[in-house]
Order: structure tokens, then sequence, then C-alpha cells
């Protein structure tokens, strides 16, 4: 018996989760709910239960497959009485051709949401993946890639595409790497937070401040340009090159005569509006290529290591150990410091591996929660993890997902069998990926807007991608089935992965019962209904 | 009353209504006088039945051939000054049916909103602020909906409508979330997917959404700690009250008479619809009329569109007021910006957001004012100047909203009017 599961009974007896005095070294998912679990023990609260066989798997398998689960795979775990059958199937999943599909869509949405399109980027992220490139070799080639390296040069256009506001490259850097939000210190000292002064704000930006991108799209960087601000006090004052933990990075003296200055300054404006422009040098001092250096240098580092280690957990879990993810600050503490600060410095020392992170976070009981609070009262502070966490879906999760669950699902089967799923599922990305414009990309606040219901009302396009009632499609498999109590149960292992409960089979079977005259129109409102529901929206 | 307002939790509206609702009976017996007591509630009770419509100038009018005109000077142009049925205002010749009724519009002559290009002066007159990387600030429309719609409308919040495809921009609600986001109107009349599918009987429509409410009630039990999950059954239950309102959209339903006092012109249809939708009880509708951009032939430009919103601006105002509505109803009169004093080589005027005008008309609005004072040549404000967040809280303050609400992102307060920005209270009834 596994110590996990040791705990999960010792606990079903005594209500509370028994701790070990001293935290665990390892495994990742020990260390997670160690913490978790001390501090709602300290609270004195019991978490939510855990989730059954059917709905874990319908959870994982959204979060690390982009997709729900084929019936196959929820009767294949099911029947399954291994110990450690929750690791085999992350770990196939985490080895399918899924994977990296939806591990690049989350990279993309972080990163390039607003860039929509860019259909290279999307194919390096991908490449990226595949090749098991960890998180700091990709944020090096996004700060530091090569033109003319086909692999490196999709991957800059994190830079490219915000090249002509350089406010805007800053920021994104500063919040999206590094978690903290530097904006508010453009025009003063941050107003809540000590750590964060007009120096910082225009520190980074002197990272970025010579970066151009020439008329034939190619990134570059030019001879010293010095970032001038005023202070709220009215003093003028040149930014130093200045990381956000306040380590400051040398430049040596610009030795360049006025003539030079002068020449350099004509080739860059030529390069900017000319096609054929000689093409500009690296420059001798890349600031960008030194603000890498100094971002993954010793303490420096932990920045890096805690924005990604954040919202790695967010995606899981919801909401970041500290929230919101973009104010790693000394004024807005984690929920849990040790855990915190453990995951950030192991993920360091795993080499930025994010399949590491991801692993142990899935692989912990405080992941495998159900996402209802059954017990009196309100449910517990989110910050607690005491109940499992509710997430909207991203637009192509969403998109794959009613595509699959409206498939017969005899061919989402058989589809599965080792050798035809890589090019079926590619396929599938393709459709999932003209959908994605349909659908919000979630944010703080999710909520449903009702152009996204009338879409499903009346949209000829949902009727036409999911409601076919073509022999590949549900509706047309569903019509095959004589027993209408059959036909539900059917109905709902495909689209819900489960059984109807009571009170939901009575209400489809009367439904049904109405439609007899006319069946096809029955059938096919039934999986609208149940495609339309929240169970389908949300991964809960 | 500065009063801070999560957006997971906002106290307003929501607790009105809410304690309204769980307590019927006490509700009935409740006096308007009891309620008012309350400083939240009697906010709330000013704010209902509080509407906006936007006559947006996208392009940017010319502040010279509409309210601010320049007689005699070299910056004038070619078109002279007349009287308005208010004495001491004049404005452009171009605006005749306006000078006649302006005892219901002020104007304000002296906004300075610095960037003159279009996108960001957009976005600078649409939220009220200078645009923030990694912040997504709700617009005019959102937050009006926010703040105006009822929590159970049947009707859309903000409809937006923009039929040219020059300087065309969606409108968005930011960080307050999609259920504010506009309902888009751009190649057709009516919204799309507003119209049942012939497939499905209108039986088989409603009946089909009950299953999927039954879902959706069992889903929800226990997880009311997600106001994310609650929003989605929401959306669903409001889809057949917005179907229902599709004839408001069609001005077939209006008499000729009156279709022909808005005029035959696209702008003119769109402002009746407008009016349709505001009397429906939609609280924000944006209007939008392309394309002011007169870097050449700008005189030209502004004969033809001039006659267009002076027309339809003053069929509006009249209809509302015959209907009532003016008085609960703003009507605002307002593009990303103006255009430049200086007269160009193609008989043009270019981008310029240093000393511009717009106008403010119905709902807390003191007619018959102009507010600000441009300098003999228009070049730069000499008296008033005012910020984009200025004309948002003299906005907000005419919809008796409280204009120093404070949303909230994380632990970031941020105010709906801008730092430092205050109404003019000039202009105000």
């Amino acid at each position: 018996m596994t110590g996990s599961r040791l705990i999960a009974i010792v606990c079903a007896i005594f209500a509370l989760p028994v701790l070990a005095d001293e935290p665990p070294r390892e495994p990742l998912q020990a260390v997670v709910d160690y913490h978790i679990n001390q501090r709602l023990q300290s609270a004195g609260i019991v978490p939510a239960a855990t989730l059954e066989d059917f709905a874990w798997l319908r959870r994982v398998t959204l979060d690390l497959a982009g997709r729900i689960p084929s019936q196959s795979e929820v009767a294949h775990f099911r029947s399954d009485s291994s110990d450690n059958k929750r690791e085999v199937a992350v770990d196939r999943l985490m080895n399918s051709a899924d994977y990296a599909y939806h591990e690049r869509n989350f990279l993309d949405n972080l990163l390039q949401s607003e860039y929509d399109g860019d259909k290279e980027w999307r194919a390096w992220l991908l490449r990226s993946i595949r090749e098991g490139r960890s998180w700091h070799e990709m944020f090096r080639t996004m700060m530091n890639g090569n033109d003319d390296n086909s692999d490196e040069k999709p991957a800059l256009a994190f830079l490219k595409k915000r090249a002509n506001d350089i406010d805007a490259m800053t920021n994104d850097a500063s919040r999206l790497f590094f978690g903290v939000s530097v904006n508010c210190a453009q025009c003063h000292d941050h107003p809540l937070v000590d750590d964060w002064k007009q120096d910082h704000y225009f520190g980074f930006k002197s990272f970025f401040a010579r970066t151009y991108v020439t008329k034939a799209q190619l990134l570059a960087e030019k001879p010293p340009v010095e970032v001038k601000f005023k202070t709220t006090e009215g003093e003028d004052k040149v930014a130093k090159l200045l990381f956000l933990t306040g380590a400051v990075v040398e430049e040596p003296e610009d030795k360049r005569s006025d003539e030079q200055k002068k020449a350099d300054d004509e080739a860059i404006q030529k390069q900017i509006r000319e096609d054929n422009a000689p093409r500009p040098p690296r420059p001798s001092f890349s600031p960008r290529r030194k603000l890498v250096d100094t971002a993954l240098s010793g303490e420096n580092s932990q920045l890096f290591a805690r924005a990604m280690a954040n919202r790695v957990w967010a995606r899981f879990f919801a909401r970041g150990l500290v929230h919101p993810l973009d104010q790693l600050h000394s004024e807005n503490p984690a929920s849990h410091p040790e855990l915190f600060e453990w995951l950030a410095r192991e993920f360091r020392n795993h080499n930025y591996n994010m399949r590491w992170l991801e692993r142990g976070l899935v692989l912990s009981d405080a992941y495998a929660r159900t996402s209802v609070w059954e017990s009196d009262g309100e449910a517990p502070a989110a910050e607690l993890f005491a109940v499992g966490a509710i997430r909207p879906l991203a637009p192509r999760q969403y998109a794959m997902t009613m595509l699959l669950a409206t498939t017969n699902p005899e061919d989402f089967n058989k589809w599965q069998s080792a050798d035809a799923w890589p090019a079926k599922r590619r396929e599938l990305e393709d459709r999932a990926d003209s959908w994605r414009r349909e659908f919000e990309l979630p944010g703080e606040n999710f909520n449903v807007a009702v152009d996204e219901a009338l879409l499903f009302a009346n949209g000829d396009r949902v009727m036409n991608d999911f409601l076919r009632d073509g022999g590949d499609k549900l509706v047309g498999y569903l019509l095959k089935i004589e027993d209408a109590d059959e036909t539900i149960t059917r109905a709902f292992a495909a689209v819900l992965s489960r059984e109807p409960r009571e009170g939901e089979r009575s209400a489809f079977r009367e439904f049904m019962s109405q439609r007899e005259e006319k069946r096809v129109d029955g059938v096919r409102d039934m999986v609208w209904a149940l495609i339309t529901s929240p169970e389908l929206r949300f991964n809960h | 009353m500065n009063q801070l307002r999560n957006i997971i939790a906002p106290v307003g509206r929501r607790r009105f209504l809410g304690s309204a609702a769980a307590s019927s009976a006490i509700a009935a017996n409740m006096t308007v006088l009891d309620l008012l007591q309350n400083p939240v509630m009697a906010d709330e009770v000013k704010r209902q039945g509080k509407r906006v419509i936007l006559l947006w100038l996208a392009g940017g009018a010319s502040q010279f051939e509409t309210w601010d005109p320049k007689p005699g000077r070299p910056t004038g142009g070619p078109f002279r000054p007349i009287d308005t049925n208010v004495s001491g205002i004049q404005i452009s010749e171009l605006l005749p049916k306006m000078a006649a009724n302006m005892q219901d519009t002020a104007i304000i002559r002296s906004l300075n909103t610095k960037v003159a290009d279009h996108g960001t002066g957009a976005a600078i007159l649409e939220t009220g602020r200078i645009p923030e990387p990694g912040v997504q600030f709700p617009d005019l429309g959102a937050i009006c909906a926010r703040e105006l719609a009822r929590a159970d409308s049947k009707v859309p919040d903000y409809v937006s409508m923009y039929a040219a495809t020059e300087g065309r921009r969606h409108g968005y609600s930011g960080f307050l979330g999609s259920r504010y986001a506009p309902i888009m109107l751009t190649d057709k009349m009516v919204p799309r997917n507003l119209t049942r599918l012939e497939a499905v009987s209108d039986v088989d429509h409603v009946q089909r959404n009950d299953l999927r409410r039954l879902l959706a009630q069992r889903f929800e039990r226990g997880r009311g700690h997600s106001s994310s999950v609650t929003s989605h059954n929401d959306a669903y239950e409001r889809v057949r009250g917005i179907m229902a309102s599709e004839k408001l959209f069609d001005i077939e339903q209006e008499s000729q008479a009156m279709r022909d006092k808005y005029g035959p012109t696209q702008f003119g249809q769109q402002a009746l619809v407008a009016r349709r939708l505001c009397e429906a009880g939609v609280p924000f509708v944006k209007v939008a009329r392309a394309w002011w951009d007169s870097h050449g032939q700008n005189f030209e430009t502004h004969r033809e569109l001039c006659a267009d919103l002076d027309h339809v601006m003053d069929a509006l105002l009249n209809d509302l007021k015959e209907r009532g509505l003016l008085e609960h109803t703003l009507v605002i009169t307002l593009g990303e910006f103006g255009r430049t004093p200086n007269i160009n080589a193609s008989l043009g005027r270019d981008h310029f957001a240093n000393a511009w005008s717009c106008s403010l008309s119905g709902c807390g609005i003191k007619g018959g004012t102009v507010y600000g004072k441009t300098d003999e040549d228009g070049h730069a404000v000499v008296d008033g100047e005012a910020k984009a967040g200025d004309l948002f809280a003299t906005i907000f303050k005419a919809l008796a909203i409280d204009w120093e609400t404070e949303y909230h992102l994380g632990a970031r307060p941020i105010p709906i009017t801008d730092f430092g920005c205050s109404p003019i209270d000039a202009v105000l009834a």
C-alpha cells in the first residue's frame, strides 16, 4: 500500500489530514500535499473528497491532452486495479501526441494571444516542446535567437510584434517572464509596492530600448541609446541597465567617435526604411543578451523560476500560490510561502523542466479533489485549495472537446489505436483551430458572453459541425440504438464520460418519449442539452 | 462617497436586486422614501432607467465645422457661424437644425486629449484614459452596461453598430468580463444568431433549454463558489429574451412617418434602432458614423457628413423628448479627436487632439450651455481644459453613476474615472 493511500484511509477515519513533522524532500506531489494539508489542518478544515476515477481521468486528460478522454480510455482506467494507475495514466498522456499540442496552446495563449495567427511561431513552440526544450532555453531563444537560423527565427516574434511599442515590450516581458507588472512605476514609484521604483521600470526598459525591426523584418539592436526619465520630483535621470531584482549591468564605455555615431545612425535609418539595406551587425554589447544572462544567474533567477512555477500552478488550481500572477512582490505574499519557494527552487534545479512540474502537480491529492463543496457553509477561501478548481476551457480546448464529444464514439475509440491517433489528432487540431475565434480566451473574472449562448442556440455552424445526424457523428450513432434508455446512457457517456443520475434520466426519458414521432430531432436536441451543459464548458 | 467595489462581489446593484427578490413581500411594502434612506439603494433607484446613446464620429470630426466655429480667422474655413435658439451661442452653419434645438444640449469646447493617432486616440476616448500594456480597461459602454443594466435584463446590455469598414473597432469589456461585451452589428441591421433555425421548432428550442437548465442546476450545486459557472447558465437564460428583442432591430415596425423623420440614411436608420433599443431598456447603444478623416477636401466632406449628423441628431433628440425619454437618455456626440486649425494644401484638416469639441444632450445635462474656450484661432484651450477622464466623470455624474467608483483588479484599485479627473459641473443640471 502506498503512503498516499494510507494517508487517504487514515483521513477517512480521523477526518483531518495527518501530517508528518517534517516536510518530505520528494516527490513533488508529496511536498505539495504536505504544505497544503498543513495549512488546512491549522485552519481546522476538512478538504473536499477525492474524485471518482472517471472524473479524475477526465480532468487530467483535459489538462494534459487538451481534450476529453474516449470511452475506451475511461473503461481501461476504471478496470485497472494497480496502485500506480494514476501515475501510469499521467505518463501515458504526457507521452501522447496530444500533450505537445495542448502545451503549445497554453504557451501561445500566455505569450502571444494578442498577436493571434502566427503559424511559424506556433510551429516553433510545438517543435520546442516535442524536443523537450526547457523553459529557460525557450526564453533565451525568444530574447536572443538568430534571424539566420531557421529554427530560431520564429521565436523572435515575441519581440518583433512588440517592436513598435517598447513600453508594451517592457511590461509584457516583465510580467510574462518574471511575474512583475512594472507599468505603475512608469510615471511614479509604485504606490503600493516598495520593491518597484521608477528606476526599475526605466532600468528594465533599458534592456529593450535599443531593439528595433528592419524593413526586411530582421530583429536588431542599436548601439548605446540613453533612456532618460523625469522623476516625480522633477529630476532628470539616465536609466542604468537595471534588472528587476536591483542587479545592475555595467556597460563598457561607448568609444565611438562622433562621425562613427552619425554613420551608425544613418545605417540604422536606412535599414528601417529600405528593403535591401545592409544587414545590421550584432552589437559588441547586447543588452538583451545581458538581460538573459542576468535573469538566469544566481539569486536573480528566482523571479524567472517563481513566475513560471506560479503560472503552472494556476493552470491546474485556477489561482496562483501568489495571486494575481503578475504581482510577485513583497507586499503580496504567497498563500503557502514554503511550498512556493520549494517549487521555484526545485523547478530551477530540475533545469526549468515544465514536464517535471506539471507531472508532480497533477499527481497531488490537492489536484484530485472534487470541485463540489458539500459541507455546511460557504466553501473555504480559494487560497486554501480545499476544494477542486473549476476552470473555463480555453478556446481550442473547448472546440476540441466539442468535436470529440459529438463524434461517433466508436470512431473515437478506433482512432486511439496507436498508429492512427497522431495523424487524426493533427487533423482535429486544425479543425479546433478554425473554431477558436468563436470563444473568448478566459482571463481573470471570466464570464460567459450571451453571444456564445446565442451561437449555440441558433448558429448553423453548431448545427453542421456538432449536431448532424451522419454516421460519423454522435447523433447518427445514437439513432441506430433502439432502446430509449440505452440511447440516453450512451449519450451521457459520450459527452460527459458518466452515467445519467436519477432525475436526469427521468427528465431525458420524458423528453424523448414526447418525440417518438420525430426521433431525429429528439436525439439532436438531447445531445444539444448535453453539450451546452456547464459540465462540458468547464474543467471541474 | 468613495465606494470600493469588488468586481467579483459588487455591492451596489446585486445587493439591491438580491435582497428585493429574496423578500418580495417586504419589497412590496417598501416605499421609495425608505429606499432612499440607504445611500447605496438611493443611487440604485436614481440609476435605474438611465440610458446612453453614443453617436460616434469615427475618424474625427472638425470642431471648426461643428461646435466651435472661428469666423473671419485664417483657420476658420469658408463656412459661417449661425445663431442658435440659445442666445449667445453660435455654431457652424452646417448644423442648422441643431442650431434651432440647443436647449437640451451642452457643448464642451475645451477637450485636450493630446494623442492624435486613430488607434490610441479612439482607445483614450473609449476608456477615458491612456491605454496601459497588460491591463484591459473596459470601455464606456461596458462600464455603463455594468452600472446601469438590470442583472436579470431580458434585453441586450450594450449594442454597438458600425457599418463602415474604415476605423471599425469592436467594443471591449476588458477585465469586467464578456458579460458586458457589446453585441456588435456590422454587415446586417440585426445581430447574428438572433433567429431560430428553421430546423428547430419553437417548442423544441424551449424544451431542450429546459433539459440544459436541469443539467446546469445540478452541476451548480456545491459549485456556487465559482461565479464563472453561474455566468454560463445566466447567458443561456438570456437567449430567449434577446431573441424576442429581434423586433427592436426592425424599423419596419415603425410608421413610415417616423422613419421619414430620421431619414433614409443608414446612420438615421441606426439611430432609430438605437431609440427603439433604449425605449425597451437597453442601457447603452453606440451608433458610429464614418468616415470623418478629412485630410483632403475637409469642407466638402463636412458639408455632406454634417448634414447627416445635423438631421439625425435633431430627429433623435426630438423623438426622445416627445416620448418622455430624453430626461432619462444621455446622447453623446464624440469622436477620437478633432481636426487641425491649419488647412493643408489639399484643403484638408489633419488629426488634432489639443483643442476640440464634443456635445452632451438630455439626461442630467444643463442644456443650452457652452463650457470651455479655445484661443481665437483654435490652436489651444485657453479656458476649462478637459481631459478624457473629465468627460467620463461628467458622463457618469449625469447618469447618477458614482464617478468615484473603483473596481478592483486583484489588489489594485482601478477607478472608473482616471486619476486626477472630475466632473464638469457647469454642464450638469
